[in-house]
């Protein structure tokens, strides 16, 4: 487990800046849960292990220093995982922190969620709402209309050319939902 | 003839003139010897001159004068017992009866030749003598080399090195910069060094054979610095600090993005439309009489 350098953490932040916007700055600056009561509490840290991002908060961290390294598995929540290349992608399991700070936002349908969850594409017919100001190329967590987010991924159209598309028209392209963890098991 | 100073050593008996020199060559041998005779004659009685003005010593046989110490440095003549002796490369070796060489391989007087050491008196039983006489052998040469490396030092004191021998210590630089310091590498620097250049193949040195005794390299690969993993109390400052300036470095980088474009034009419109209202508003209020009157004659064309 070490840290970040500085390369790795312009690229992770770059990845979650596409969705939150400048609420970046509430999920590095979040104050923790958990720690020594009564200290000033101690914030949140990105952690690199085995190419796999974590994000955790300070006392987990050191309390996970104390694990080797070949049996350390996971820590916190993972975000994100470094390919073979060099490049950062996001997992599903950073789903929940994105939900949290998201910008832009789209609603499906109760009818395709399944397909949603199955891999697909978001289409036209599937969608309820979505927010004011999507520009092509933006990142969008993708909720049901419970208010659960289901997944993430990149808007293919602006909010303006989604009302003039017809109904086969992708509107997101899926980058990761939830239905990953019974789909992938072995990777995540 | 004025009187000349003459250069008299007493200690040697010795009457030097130093400014002599022939007026015109003389002719013949015999002109030449008469000419010195001259000359000598007279620092003879220089000589005696300064002799008689010794002060001297009453004795039985007569007035004793003490020579001064010599002035003159003559060279002293060579030490006698030291002179050099060729030994010759093949020898004749009593043990084995057989011409050897001196030195070296299947040399003569080789310890390996004698068959039987007697044992004396003073030998005790269960002693190697060969193994004695080796380290002895050892100890007569470690001898010599101290005696010889306390000779160099008593020279470089009595300021007669031999020019070819100079101390380490005396070699060293005495201005300049510590780049012109002599530094002897350590083993490791060495190691390093080596390693380093084994990798300059164009494999990167990874399909060379090493030698034996040659270890691999131990820093291979590029030297990355990572801020550490956990550190006192909480997230260090250094990390603290990395983040913040990563953030402020994507903020700055999307701030014309954070602008809604389609949003300020219909601001910017709205505010365009009202400010034209308002004008309207006030033309039709206030009647101007100054303003031309439009004609409402229409300008015929005369064919």
């Amino acid at each position: 487990m070490r840290t970040l350098d500085e390369k790795e953490t312009a690229a992770v932040f770059e990845k979650l800046f596409k969705f939150t916007g400048p609420n970046l700055k509430l999920i590095v600056e979040r104050p923790a849960v958990e720690g020594p009561a009564g200290d000033d509490p101690g914030r949140y840290c990105f952690r690199l292990h085995k190419n796999r991002v974590f994000y955790a908060s300070e006392s987990l961290v050191r309390r996970a220093v104390s694990v080797s390294r070949e049996r350390l598995v996971s820590l916190g929540t993972c975000i994100g995982k470094f390919t073979k290349t060099g490049s950062f992608r996001l997992t599903v399991q950073s789903l929940d922190l994105l939900a949290s700070h998201a910008r832009r936002k789209v609603w499906l349908k109760p009818t395709s969620e399944m397909s949603f969850l199955y891999g697909n594409p978001v289409l036209k017919s599937g969608l309820a709402r979505i927010t004011e100001g999507v520009n092509p190329g933006d990142g969008v967590v993708v909720f049901s209309m419970s208010d659960l987010p289901l997944g993430f991924g990149v808007a293919a159209r602006s909010t303006q050319d989604c009302r003039k598309a017809h109904a086969d028209a992708i509107i997101v392209n899926r980058q990761a939902d939830a239905g990953e963890y019974l789909r992938n098991e072995d990777d995540l | 003839m004025e009187l000349e100073k003459y250069q008299i050593d007493l200690g040697n008996l010795m009457g030097f003139d130093a400014t002599h020199h022939f007026d015109s060559i003389p002719s013949s041998r015999e002109e030449l010897a008469k000419l010195c005779l001259e000359k000598g004659t007279e620092l003879v009685q220089a000589i005696a001159n300064a002799l008689f003005a010794l002060p001297a010593t009453e004795d039985r046989d007569g007035p004793i004068v003490h020579l001064p110490q010599p002035t003159t440095k003559l060279p002293r003549e060579k030490h006698v017992c030291i002179t050099k002796r060729k030994k010759g490369k093949r020898a004749f070796d009593e043990q084995t009866g057989t011409w050897k060489r001196t030195h070296g391989y299947d040399r003569i007087n080789d310890d390996k030749d004698i068959p039987i050491i007697e044992a004396k008196l003073s030998d005790e039983p269960g002693e190697d003598p060969l193994g004695k006489r080796k380290d002895e052998k050892k100890k007569r040469i470690e001898k010599q080399k101290k005696n010889q490396l306390q000779n160099l030092k008593q020279a470089a004191k009595a300021g007669a090195l031999p020019s070819h021998v100079q101390f380490a210590a005396t070699a060293l630089p005495i201005t300049g910069t510590r780049a012109d310091l002599p530094t002897k590498s350590s083993k490791e620097e060495l190691e390093n060094v080596a390693g380093m250049a084994a990798t300059a193949t164009a494999s990167g040195g990874k399909f060379d054979w090493k030698l034996p005794g040659e270890k691999p390299l131990k820093h291979t690969g590029k030297h990355r610095k990572f801020l550490p993993v956990v550190e006192g109390k909480g997230m260090s400052s250094q990390e603290q600090k990395q983040t913040a300036k990563i953030l402020e470095q994507l903020m700055a980088k999307s701030s014309n993005n954070i602008l809604d474009v389609n949003k300020a034009v219909t601001v910017f419109n709205v505010k365009k439309e009202r400010k034209r209202r308002m004008e309207k508003e006030i033309q039709r209020t206030t009647p101007s009489k100054l303003e031309p009157k439009k004609s409402l004659k229409k300008p015929s064309k005369k064919h």
